[in-house]
């Protein structure tokens, strides 16, 4: 047990924080912040999935989260339905839509891949504002508000557990991509394909495989989101600044590390959210704002820290490992 | 083992290899030698299944190979080093090796103490912790040598695992060769340096331009005319006598 959590106590740090947060804090404003925190992490710990664990670097996984918001707030607002049939559903999709990536990934390579998968989200968005007949247009779709855990209409204490414990989900999940069997072959895929095959690994379907479940996961956080903020718009759920997101909050972090995704989307979400509510008033010429500090934190990581937020961890303790020594 | 029925590979206009027939059987130490762009290379990567050949048979233990994916063939028992060594560089050397041995292992924990006898087999203790990309060229080479090793091939080819050592790592590679084929390792080498294959081949296979031009003893080699005219040149000849 003891070995299971070296070097986890930064995570656990993390999610015990996260936990005594809403016991203490009643601020809407602030839970609002920890739930964005936890889900954007979550979004982020799936894209690593594919971008970080398998090395396959996707900037179309927004059409994953767009598939995941459509279908719960379709299936909600159209038929009544469940949000959770909805996530089932989404989640199937998805696989479909990840198949149809994972594929891609094993005829194209780096930036190739990357600009595929940008024109895949593009399709889909498309699909989404046009068809006014079934998905409103770009209109985009109120998703009712059901009070229940059945219909996701939860208080936001019952929105940040329920972000807690998909984000402790997903963290086991990257967990395990570090120390299984196949954990390991894919980081033999990601390093050297060719030399990966010479050992055995189907490098191939692998790939798939690691695309395809982050596809899941990513449309999982997809339809959570979208019950939770109330609103799917065609223009924001397929957006190409989504995907980066994803991304940008991983590389921050740390690619290919369990905590990364949330420490990047630690520190993205919540200068976000803070200039949000400082220049709320002066909405002109501070619109993207968030762009310029997505663009500074990606160059004073790259920069000081190319190995993301949580490789300052891995050098302090070595640091101190050494001087205990 | 091992059989190649008029096995040929074509680039566009360019014939790699052109109809080469060969025979391993288990036990068997076959030295490849040649000149550059003879098609050693492209050979190796037909057999291990990183090329499809345009024509004849690849058959492993009396089965039709040709055109099966590389894992596929390492898991029937055949694997492959490369020229150009291919390190898991941000890996350990311990992961490196272990990331082979998951080949026969289920768990992840049986794989580290497999790894770590091949370690000690191919002289990596020392580095075992270190990242592979800190290794300098001679222990690359060994670590390719490992890493395919704890596949537990029973034939391992070897593409120019030699080229590029001083004479110390020299000699510690073949060494390390000659106590993997008594220990029942079916090997077939490629090398350039003709002083080394002379030390371990049983056999040798001499291709030049695409084709066998002379297969026999490393004595019998040396003294064909053909061999001599295309690859090793007078001066050798020479010198060994």
């Amino acid at each position: 047990m003891a070995a299971a959590l070296r070097g986890r106590a930064g995570a656990l740090a993390f999610f015990a924080v996260a936990a005594a947060v809403p016991l203490a804090v009643r601020d809407q404003f602030f839970l609002d912040t920890l739930i964005l925190i936890l889900l954007w992490g979550a979004l982020s710990a799936a894209w690593n999935v594919a971008g970080g664990y398998a090395g396959q670097v996707s900037l179309g996984h927004s059409a994953f989260f767009g598939i995941g918001a459509y279908s719960a707030a379709l299936l909600s607002a159209r038929y009544g339905q469940s949000p959770w049939i909805g996530m089932l559903i989404g989640m199937v999709l998805s696989v479909g839509a990840g198949l149809i990536i994972g594929y891609l990934s094993n005829r194209l390579r780096g930036p190739y891949f990357a600009l595929s998968t940008i024109a895949f989200s593009q399709v889909l968005l498309i699909v989404a504002s046009r068809w006014r007949g079934f998905t409103a247009g770009s209109e985009g779709i109120p998703v009712p508000f059901r009070p229940g855990f059945a219909t996701l209409g939860l208080g936001h204490v019952a929105w940040a557990y329920l972000a807690l414990g998909l984000a402790i989900l997903f963290y086991g999940i990257q967990v395990y991509l570090e120390r299984s069997r196949v954990g390991y072959q894919l980081a033999g895929v990601r390093e050297d394909e060719d030399a990966a095959e010479a050992l055995g690994i189907p490098s191939r379907r692998l790939k798939v495989v690691a695309v395809t479940a982050s596809a899941a996961l990513t449309s999982v956080c997809g339809t959570l989101w979208a019950q939770y903020v109330g609103f799917v718009d065609p223009f924001y759920v397929f957006s190409v600044d989504l995907s980066i997101r994803f991304a940008l909050n991983t590389i921050i972090g740390g690619m290919g590390t369990a905590l990364g995704p949330w420490l990047g989307s630690i520190l993205i979400t919540a200068l976000e959210t803070y200039l949000r509510a400082t220049f709320a008033g002066m909405k002109t010429g501070f619109a993207g704002i968030y762009l310029v500090i997505y663009g500074v934190a990606l160059i004073l990581v790259v920069r000081f820290v190319p190995e993301g937020l949580a490789g300052v961890g891995a050098r302090l303790r070595a640091r101190w490992t050494r001087a205990h020594a | 083992m091992l059989t190649l029925e008029r096995v040929s590979k074509r680039f566009g206009g360019l014939t790699a290899v052109h109809e080469v027939s060969l025979e391993v059987r288990a036990g068997d130490l076959l030295g490849i030698i040649g000149p550059n762009g003879a098609g050693k290379t492209t050979l190796f990567n037909v057999i291990a299944g990183y090329y499809r050949p345009d024509g004849g048979r690849v058959l492993l233990d009396g089965r039709d190979v040709a055109g099966q994916p590389p894992h596929a063939i390492c898991r029937l028992g055949l694997t492959r080093t490369f020229q150009i060594v291919k390190p898991f560089g941000n890996l350990s050397v311990n992961d490196n090796v272990m990331i082979g041995a998951l080949n026969r292992l289920r768990s992840v924990r049986a794989a580290r103490v497999e790894a770590e006898r091949v370690i000690e087999t191919c002289g990596l203790t020392a580095q075992a912790g270190a990242p592979a990309k800190t290794l300098p060229v001679g222990l690359r080479k060994r670590l390719e040598v490992a890493r395919a090793l704890a596949t537990r091939p029973r034939l391992l080819l070897l593409d120019e695992v030699m080229a590029g050592l001083n004479p110390a790592e020299l000699g510690g590679i073949i060494e390390l060769i000659r106590r993997l084929h008594a220990d029942g390792l079916t090997l077939i080498v490629i090398e350039h340096i003709m002083a080394a294959m002379m030390r371990l081949a049983q056999r040798i296979v001499v291709l030049h331009h695409g084709e066998t031009i002379a297969e026999g003893t490393p004595a019998e080699i040396t003294r064909d005319r053909r061999v001599v005219d295309a690859y090793l040149g007078e001066e050798f000849v020479l010198a060994q006598a």
